[in-house]
């Protein structure tokens, strides 16, 4: 009985210890500085050409669909709110707009963050032109 | 074949459906709204009634739906059968849904007709052309469940014929997966969904299909906020029927039914959507008609945990 206990025990530190440090590596950075989570989406990405940069009209529409479908987990001011990330960190802002943009498509499942492949590729671009918007 | 009177006479006196029920569902829906703020969410929806996508309730996210389906019967009395969905984002790979499905028979009676428990997972992390996405639900209805939230096997519109007191003396203990295949590509999204069915007491494996393509009217948004703008309409259609079952796979015998498909997404954070189908052969309902309204809460759980702080 006092086995098992012990066992049940263990089992739970296991958990948590194995918990924290996912947490712990959802805030880690490549040489860039870039979230990894970010900064895993092909090489390729990194060349993508945001059809809206410079668009005022565009960041504006960002600003909406951000107010729509981001600002629950994020914040209204993207500051973070738990687990959700502050989108005006550099380790957000360093990624170039092709890695945001597959990012948003892609989500990171295991980590909370859904996939945003349901909105048409120009919505995700307008929200890219938004987050990037922060920088200046 | 219309059932001799004798037969209709075992029924429920009452012509009227019976609102107790979804008065009850009214209030509980009230109830989660006065959970919410004000902030509006919109979610990823497609507006399907039948096809599932890959796309998946956000994390922490509840939605309600209310359905209904208005559905002509051939040789018999037409009908109106509604149901209720609580959808919940328990992960990023992982919604939950719960059901409860009533049904109305014009010149019979009205009656709850059972829940179902659905969940649907994503078993890869990243995009591809094709995200599949394993679906499993527990049905816990009567044969008088009319929702037609699937068709599998070899349903018919001869089903819904039976005199509701006859219906519901059938218990169904039903296990249903689904295979939803679906891909996003320029703006459109295509489902294919293959279904297997199983009563869990007895009959062999029965199989539908389900498909539907969809796009918004408009594919960027515009800077201002807008109800009657493109951009908030979805349009699509949805194609969908039985196949039969393990014993005999065939489309012969099985019914089918084309359906267009709108949703209107109001920056308030609600949903509505219709459908009108239409029966390809004459196993089919001839016409039916859906339309659903629904609202999604965000960070719900979050929301009834600050209740009790």
């Amino acid at each position: 009985m006092i086995r098992r206990s012990l066992c049940g025990l263990l089992l739970l530190a296991l958990t948590f210890v194995a918990i924290g440090s996912a947490s712990e590596r959802e805030r880690e950075t490549d040489d860039r500085g870039v979230l990894l989570a970010i900064a895993q989406a092909p090489l390729k990405t990194r060349s993508w050409h945001n059809p809206y940069q410079g668009q005022p009209d565009a960041v504006l529409a960002g600003k909406k669909l951000f107010l729509q479908h981001c600002a629950e987990c994020h914040g209204p001011q993207a500051r973070g709110i738990g687990r959700a990330v502050n989108l005006h960190l550099s380790a957000v802002q360093n990624a170039t707009p092709g890695e945001l943009a597959w990012f948003l498509r892609n989500g990171n499942l295991w980590r909370g963050m859904p996939a945003w492949s349901g909105l048409p590729e120009q919505r995700r671009w307008q929200l890219v032109a938004y987050l990037k918007s922060f920088r200046r | 074949m219309p059932f001799p009177e004798s037969l209709r006479s075992l029924g429920p006196s009452r012509s009227r459906p019976n609102r107790l029920p979804l008065t009850y569902i009214g209030l509980l829906c009230l109830l989660c709204a006065s959970l919410a703020g004000p902030r509006a969410v919109a979610a990823q929806e497609t507006p399907y009634f039948v096809a599932y996508s890959h796309h998946l309730e956000e994390p922490g996210n509840l939605e309600i739906e209310l359905n209904s389906i208005y559905g002509v019967q051939h040789a018999g009395n037409d009908f109106i059968a509604p149901w209720v969905e609580f959808e919940y984002g328990a992960k990023a790979w992982w919604t939950t849904e719960f059901y409860l499905d009533w049904q109305g028979t014009f010149n019979d009676s009205a009656l709850f007709t059972g829940f179902r428990w659905e969940n649907r997972f994503r078993p890869l992390r990243h995009e591809h052309w094709i995200n599949p996405v394993l679906y499993v639900e527990y049905e816990n209805t009567t044969a008088a469940d009319k929702t037609m939230i699937e068709v599998v096997g070899f349903d018919s519109q001869a089903d819904h014929a039976v005199p509701n007191s006859i219906a519901q003396m059938e218990h169904l203990h039903e296990l249903e997966t689904k295979l939803i295949l679906s891909s996003d590509y320029q703006g459109w999204n295509i489902s294919e969904d293959f279904i297997a069915e199983k009563n869990l007491g007895h009959d062999p494996w029965e199989f539908g299909y389900a498909v539907g393509a969809s796009r918004p009217l408009r594919l960027a948004v515009t800077p201002e906020s807008c109800n009657f703008c493109r951009e908030n309409f979805l349009l699509g259609a949805e194609v969908y029927g039985g196949l039969g079952t393990s014993w005999n796979f065939t489309q012969i015998g099985t019914s089918h039914y084309a359906a267009p498909v709108v949703a209107w997404q109001l920056p308030s954070g609600v949903t509505f959507r219709a459908s009108p189908g239409f029966g390809l052969n004459s196993n089919s309902h001839p016409f039916i008609l859906r339309w659903s309204v629904s609202y999604e809460i965000d960070r719900f759980a979050h929301r009834v945990r600050s209740l009790f702080r």
